[in-house]
């Protein structure tokens, strides 16, 4: 436990040294100012879009750069040659990938709440996020682990938004109709947005809240276990 | 002497490309002792010694760490053994200092930070952030990162590749000081002059096999030329004569050289581990290192 709690500070401690949590801090301030330009009822609309922006993608973005970067300073090795285990490693990264997100998500719902009275459940959202964060942190790892350069992890990442991520908010804003909705099933973003509004108020069947939560569960474990944790050791070795 | 490391047929084969890194190598590491593995780039070196620091877990073959399976140790066989990587293993927008901090706070004992940063030199830049270090800087910092759990066992790679003559000698004075107390050293190199001035034994790796395990002495000994080279002033003019070794107290020509002219040099016909290398691997250690 006690070097669980040393990697998980020494992961808060690099999150600020490396401008990660003053960033995703200066994103969700950017969010505001945007709700106060566009009007209150405006607002309470695109607030859900906001949270899933920071808490799917930001964290993507963040997590994927922080730890291709990490991959590239030969840590993990140097960590790997200590006594510590590597699920305590990855344990203390995932929770530093929450923490980005749900720093966004309370900014930003306590906002709403207060400024616009949005309805929201509160509670409800953090646990959301939470498995939103977890999944998009591996899928942002998945992608540090498969590229080579920088510029290709920022291909890929752009690569996912505009398969999944554009879909879904277009389809959120009403831009494209309902005929996407059956592709947009195996989205992540997408059931990552479904999430976010029923803790909104938004009426959606709690059946498919649950297969969302199921289905963003699954692909965080495959993910993580299938090739985010042998491709990290290995490449971790290699290098 | 109690052996720490005992490795019997040990092979490993990368599984991506299938390239067999090691074939069927045995040798021992003994209790304070430094051990080289010497070899030019691919040779096996690297791999040899992630073996033993447990990155690489799925080999053939049989190695024992103070007499068992190195596979039923846990996490808790790094508390014991220190690692300096050959290239920079630290947060590059950390100090010097709070890389070293963090580090050892995942050990249950350590040794004095400031104190380890002081010996390699780099107190006074100790809150300078990592990312401003030079490469000389950075390999220092990697030996303190190396011994800050106070090991037992250190494993350098390529410990003063990159650092001036003064720093490569702290360096290695500092390998010096922990063998003598009580430390055992695995270092794997290409420098020859870092495998004379520092081991006890060494091991020739190439192509995956090992070809010879000795002390430096005995092979020089076992390859060397048994001559001995003699420069004299005779008339005002340098000559140069070269002798066999055996039985030079009997031969009269050498004997009347030594008596009756100036030496200028003489030279047993030692042969460097350079050579030695060549001719034990075929390969020359330089051209891929």
């Amino acid at each position: 436990m006690k070097t669980l709690n040393v990697l998980i500070k020494g992961e808060f401690q690099r999150l600020l040294k490396y401008n990660i949590i003053q960033v995703g801090f200066g994103v969700s301030v950017l969010w505001l100012l945007v709700m106060f330009l566009i009007g209150r009822d405006e607002a309470r609309e695109f607030v859900p879009l906001f949270i899933f922006m920071d808490a799917s993608l930001m964290t993507v973005i963040l997590i994927g750069a922080g730890l291709f970067y990490e991959r590239q300073e030969n840590t993990l090795k140097s960590m790997m040659t200590s006594p510590v285990g590597m699920h305590k490693i990855i344990i203390s990264k995932l929770i530093s990938a929450v923490y980005i997100a749900l720093q966004s998500a309370i900014f930003i719902g306590l906002i709403s709440i207060f400024f616009f009275n949005a309805s929201l459940n509160f509670i409800l959202l953090i646990g959301f996020i939470l498995v939103i964060a977890i999944t998009h942190a591996m899928i942002g790892y998945t992608f540090s682990v498969l590229v080579k350069d920088f510029p290709t992890l920022l291909a890929l990442t752009m690569v996912y938004m505009i398969v999944f991520a554009f879909p879904s908010i277009f389809y959120a804003l009403g831009i494209v109709g309902g005929a996407l909705e059956t592709l947009l099933i195996v989205s992540p973003s997408h059931a990552s947005m479904l999430m976010i509004d029923f803790a909104f108020g938004a009426e959606i069947s709690t059946g498919l809240i649950i297969g969302s939560v199921m289905y963003l569960g699954v692909v965080a474990f495959v993910l993580g276990r299938f090739l985010v944790f042998p491709l990290y050791v290995e490449k971790a070795i290699k290098e | 002497m109690e052996k720490i490391f005992e490795v019997k047929n040990l092979s490993y084969t990368y599984r991506k490309n299938q390239v067999q890194a090691l074939k069927d190598i045995s040798f021992d590491v003994k209790k304070g002792e430094v051990f080289g593995i010497l070899g030019p780039s691919g040779a096996g070196k690297s791999t040899t010694q992630k073996i033993l620091i447990k990155l690489l877990k799925d080999f053939k073959g049989e190695i024992e760490y103070l007499g068992q399976p190195l596979n039923s140790f846990g996490n808790q066989f790094y508390e014991d053994v220190g690692v300096g990587f050959e290239l920079p293993v630290h947060f590059s927008k950390l100090t010097g200092k709070e890389n070293m901090e963090f580090f050892a706070r995942l050990y249950k004992k350590h040794a004095d930070i400031d104190d380890l940063l002081e010996k390699v030199g780099l107190l006074e830049d100790k809150d300078r952030m990592v990312g401003d270090y030079s490469k000389g800087m950075k390999m220092r910092l990697n030996f303190v990162r190396a011994m800050l759990n106070d090991p037992k066992i250190l494993f350098l790679d390529e410990a003063t590749n990159g650092l001036d003559p003064k720093n490569a000698y702290i360096i290695k004075q500092l390998i010096r000081e922990f063998k003598h107390a009580g430390g055992t050293v695995i270092l794997s190199t290409h420098l020859m002059n870092d495998v004379e001035e520092l081991c006890d034994r060494i091991a020739f790796i190439s192509g995956g096999v090992i070809r010879e395990i000795s002390t430096p002495r005995e092979l020089k000994i076992r390859y060397g030329k048994r001559i001995v080279d003699v420069e004299y002033r005779l008339n005002g003019q340098t000559e140069s004569e070269t002798f066999d070794l055996e039985k030079i107290g009997e031969n009269q020509k050498f004997l009347d050289i030594l008596k009756n002219n100036q030496i200028e040099t003489i030279h047993s016909g030692e042969t460097s581990l350079d050579d030695i290398f060549i001719k034990v691997t075929g390969e020359n250690i330089h051209e891929d290192a």
